[in-house]
């Protein structure tokens, strides 16, 4: 991803008009699939796909400035900054209380902590260039899993509040009237990211790695590299699920461990 | 709202019981002192509340006001896990635990570390009229009547001195539904409290000592069965159940 520069703005323009016409009608095929589905996802496409665009083009006119930061504050501040911001996106999807507070802990803490080992044992680098583009693959990753142990929570126990009242009913604990689920959810995080390690190299070539090689990294330590942050996200990735379902399902039940039906109806 | 006094003399007593969700009222003030044994029936229309009442009992919920005092204790000071294995509750639909009928059966005593010998556990299934061929049979293919069974012989696993029962037999043929009485009357003589929900005028006959009416979340009528049978003439019975089983309309 080299940042572009406009010299020539109509060159630019025409150059990039087939790319545009492309995305336009790549989006509205998007949107016309969910349209014909009734999935209803057609204003969230265009939502996210008109702020994601905005974002990134903001972030490629920026990133030659960040990429050159050396200070590990500032650095830290935009991995917490890119925390909050995933944290936010997560919690509008989720109207339950304390969601924000419970996505950003276990977003910050998943990512941020296998990010600080990395550094620590001086694997990467803490410049910009390195820590950004990582911290940023880590950070969505992780916050993709939470959300997906929240959803998954939600619905298991939507569909099984019988079965956990039944268990409460016998004096059983929140916990262990959840395990089945919790166990499930984990696993439904998981295991998207760990497909793509199951096909990496074959059918996953990594961008990191790509730009890596193409900026002149020897192509094996390039390859490692990526292993590496495969294995932060799913370290990473678990960390903030356990997390988000500790807390999450706390939520879910009163302190005297009776379920709180009305959340999730 | 609610004190913690807690008040001797009262066995089993609720005293002004509001429940609402939603600032929907489901219960509205109800005062039952309900005796230290025998059988109470739970008797009302559908939506009436009997099942909340019963979720109350085994605290699945908190009443939104007033009290609930077991032994002279209010409920509020004893341990919540304590109370439900005390107070036992047979659901409505039985929600079984994904496994065999030996793990629903050994779900309950294993939370409170006990495991029940091979001996145990064919006695339960015999209470409530299942071979012990059962113990070991997938809970997936059971038959709604077979289920519900299971279910009850689930909470009597963990020997609860009070059992609630939210119409046990409502799915069961003449037979099972006698085995399965004639066990809640031997729960009753051992000592064990019962407390059932039942639509069936015959079965509040045969079975219960003391009965409460519920209408429209509120309790219209509390009276010892005998003398219900006695003050009230044939039509002003067939009245109070109102929603009476086919059972009942032949
Ligand atoms: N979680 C809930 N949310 C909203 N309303 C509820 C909820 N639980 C119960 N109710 C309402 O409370 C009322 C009483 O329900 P309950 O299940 O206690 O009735 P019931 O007397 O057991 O009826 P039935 O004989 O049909 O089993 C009903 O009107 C029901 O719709
Ligand atoms: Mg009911």
């Amino acid at each position: 991803m080299t940042p572009i520069i406009p010299e020539d703005i109509v060159t630019l323009a025409t150059d990039m008009f087939p790319r545009i016409i492309t995305s336009i009608v790549l989006l509205l095929i998007l949107i016309g699939l969910s349209y014909w589905q009734r999935i209803e996802m057609e204003k969230l496409f265009l939502i996210s796909f008109t702020r994601g665009l905005i974002q990134i083009i903001l972030m490629a006119t920026i990133l030659i400035v960040i990429f050159e930061l050396q200070n590990l504050w500032i650095l830290y501040i935009i991995l917490l900054f890119m925390c909050s911001f995933a944290a936010i996106t997560a919690k509008r999807r989720f109207p339950y209380p304390n969601i924000f507070q419970i996505e950003l802990f276990s977003i910050t803490v998943g990512s941020i902590s296998v990010m600080t080992f990395v550094m620590i044992v001086e694997i990467i680098p803490t410049e910009g260039t390195y820590i950004i583009p990582m911290g940023g693959m880590v950070i969505a990753n992780v916050m993709v899993m939470t959300t997906i142990v929240l959803e998954r929570i939600v619905a298991d126990v939507k569909k099984s509040k019988g079965i956990i009242e039944a268990a409460l009913a016998l004096g059983d604990t929140p916990w262990n009237a959840v395990r089945s689920i919790t166990r499930d959810s984990f696993r439904a995080g998981l295991l998207p990211s760990t497909n793509r390690v199951a096909v990496l190299g074959i059918v996953t070539i990594p961008g990191l790695m790509s730009g890596m090689i193409i900026g002149g990294i020897n192509p094996i330590e390039a390859a490692i590299y990526q292993v590496i942050i495969f294995l932060m996200i799913l370290v990473g990735g678990f960390i903030g699920e356990l997390i988000i379902g500790f807390f999450f399902i706390k939520e879910l039940f009163t302190t005297e461990d009776q379920l709180r039906l009305a959340l999730i109806n | 709202m609610s004190n913690t006094f807690n008040e001797p003399e009262c066995p089993f007593c609720l005293r002004n019981i509001f429940y609402q969700i939603n600032s929907k009222r489901i219960l509205t003030d109800i005062n039952i002192r309900i005796e230290r044994s025998g059988i109470t029936g739970i008797v009302g229309p559908s939506g009436s509340g009997k099942s909340t009442l019963l979720r109350l009992l085994n605290k699945l919920v908190s009443p939104s006001e007033g009290r609930i005092l077991l032994e002279g204790q209010d409920y509020n000071t004893i341990p919540v896990r304590e109370l439900r294995k005390r107070i036992g509750l047979v659901q409505q639909r039985p929600y079984l635990f994904p496994g065999t009928v030996r793990y629903n059966l050994q779900y309950g005593p294993k939370i409170w570390e006990v495991t029940h010998s091979e001996e145990t556990l064919v006695d339960l299934l015999t209470r409530v009229a299942l071979q012990k061929e059962f113990l070991d049979r997938d809970v997936d293919g059971l038959s709604g009547g077979e289920q519900q069974r299971v279910s009850l012989a689930r909470s009597l696993a963990n020997k609860p001195s009070v059992l609630l029962l939210d119409e046990p037999t409502s799915s069961l043929d003449i037979v099972s539904e006698e085995i399965i009485e004639n066990t809640v009357k031997d729960l009753a003589r051992d000592g064990t409290k019962i407390i059932i929900v039942t639509h069936s005028l015959e079965q509040t006959r045969r079975l219960t000592d003391h009965l409460l009416f519920l209408k429209e979340g509120r309790l219209i009528e509390t009276v010892p069965t005998a003398s219900f049978f006695e003050k009230y003439n044939e039509e002003e019975i067939r009245g109070f159940f109102k929603a009476k089983t086919k059972e009942d309309s032949l």
